[in-house]
């Protein structure tokens, strides 16, 4: 069945979503802590959502491009779902007025390579979910190992693949689940990591450079307590 | 066969628009807009071309309720083109039932950018920001990020049980890198941590 992982702070602001996935569409969603209120339907893609008058509202303007951006480290491919605001039963719905600063985030967006998708509501996004979901599944990006890390030892691995730059939540379940230890991981040739991470070549080698990446410059601040310089 | 001004830079603020908008309102409202509009005749499918490679279809209210050629037509578009290729689409009254389908085709079919546009006024109003925000930076235009990796290794280094901030500077102080610090035996790691802390580190890096 389709999986899609979603970040607990998306619960209390998608209760009707969620159970639409769940129970219309018979999606794995799967819970988890991730660093934004965003979704998560392959190795490679992550999905946004926001309300169009979200989109329309200058003074979200740093937090949009600071999600976006974030998002754009970590996933190679980032959606962003555009839903109509909700009218309140009894309520005529007010046609969406779009400014120049609408149209202007908008022209960024697309120029920037984010991918809009336009929704009318909850229904629409759940929809728009399972095809992504779907899609980057059959082009082989599918998170095919299995959602759950058991064990303290290896929730603690799982947060320290987390604390790698550019590594995102699916690549820290294929770590987790395709290297036995860090150690492994650590002595693995990029080509390994790629496979392991079910990444990029660019992000594996990132993460083999970091891994190898000796700190000096930071610590010369720092009052030493060690013996070796 | 493009023609030559395809070829050429196009100018900040210049679009080329196909022939057949030469007398549309949309053209009138880009004009009011500030917008210099060059007009050619062989545009291939695209209606407008861009400053810095973007070119635009536009699929209207008609092409979606006439049936599927606009499908076809899409589809030669997305294989013709080397360029950012945006496709705004008229979601009307009457072409709201399609919409869906619409965008199924064009975004996760073909992988091309889709904007909805009430009709033209709409989509002149898009195309003016498109072109002037291309001499803006963009916000969302990701950045070779130039991060200070030391904080970064410091924080993983955290994230071994039992390891502080103090004893990870140590550490680091010692075992330069991750690598070094993972491949570092017990008996180094007493040396500077004591031995149950080695003892510890080492498993969580081994087990």
């Amino acid at each position: 069945s389709v999986c899609i992982l979603v970040d607990s702070r998306c619960i209390s602001s998608g209760v009707e979503l969620m159970s639409i996935l769940r129970q219309r569409h018979a999606a794995t969603v799967h819970i988890c802590s991730l660093d934004g209120s965003y979704f998560i339907v392959s190795n490679r893609m992550a999905v946004e959502r926001h309300s169009q008058s979200d989109v329309a509202a200058m003074q979200n303007r740093k937090r949009l491009v600071e999600r976006v951006t974030g998002l754009q480290v970590l996933f190679d491919r980032v959606c962003l779902i555009v839903e109509k605001d909700r009218t309140k039963t009894g309520e005529t719905s007010r046609p969406f007025q779009r400014t120049r600063y609408y149209d202007n985030m908008v022209a960024a967006l697309v120029s920037a390579g984010v991918r809009l998708l336009w929704s009318d509501g909850a229904e629409d996004t759940a929809v728009l979910l399972m095809d992504l979901a779907r899609l980057e599944h059959r082009k082989g990006q599918g998170i095919t190992v299995p959602l759950e890390v058991k064990g303290q030892h290896r929730q603690q691995v799982l947060q320290m693949y987390l604390s790698i730059p550019s590594v995102n939540y699916a690549h820290a379940l294929n770590l987790s689940h395709n290297f036995h230890s860090i150690a492994q991981l650590i002595d693995s040739p990029v080509e390994a990591i790629q496979k392991g991470g079910n990444m990029s070549r660019s992000r594996a080698e990132e993460i083999y450079r970091f891994l190898r990446y000796s700190c000096d410059s930071f610590l010369v601040n720092t009052p030493k307590t060690g013996n070796n310089t | 066969m493009k023609s030559a001004v395809l070829n050429s830079a196009l100018p900040h603020g210049h679009i080329i628009c196909a022939e057949r908008w030469r007398n549309s309102a949309l053209i009138q409202d880009l004009k009011g807009g500030g917008v210099n509009i060059l007009f050619e005749n062989e545009l291939g499918l695209a209606d407008f071309h861009l400053p810095s490679k973007t070119s635009i279809l536009y699929v209207s209210e008609g092409n979606i309720v006439a049936g599927t050629e606009y499908r076809r037509k899409l589809v030669r578009y997305r294989n013709a083109s080397s360029l950012q290729d945006v496709v705004l689409v008229e979601r009307t009254r009457l072409s709201e039932q399609y919409f869906p389908a619409v965008q199924r085709f064009v975004v996760l079919d073909l992988g091309l950018a889709l904007v909805p546009v009430s009709g033209q006024t709409e989509a002149s109003q898009l195309i003016i920001q498109m072109v002037h925000g291309q001499t803006r930076e963009n916000p969302f235009r990701p950045r070779s990020s130039c991060r200070l990796l030391d904080p970064l290794v410091l924080a993983l280094v955290q994230q071994v049980p039992g390891v502080g901030r103090v004893k990870a500077v140590t550490l680091l102080q010692n075992f330069s890198s991750i690598q070094q610090l993972c491949s570092a035996a017990p008996a180094e790691l007493e040396l500077i941590v004591g031995r149950a802390s080695a003892l510890q580190i080492h498993s969580f890096f081994h087990k």
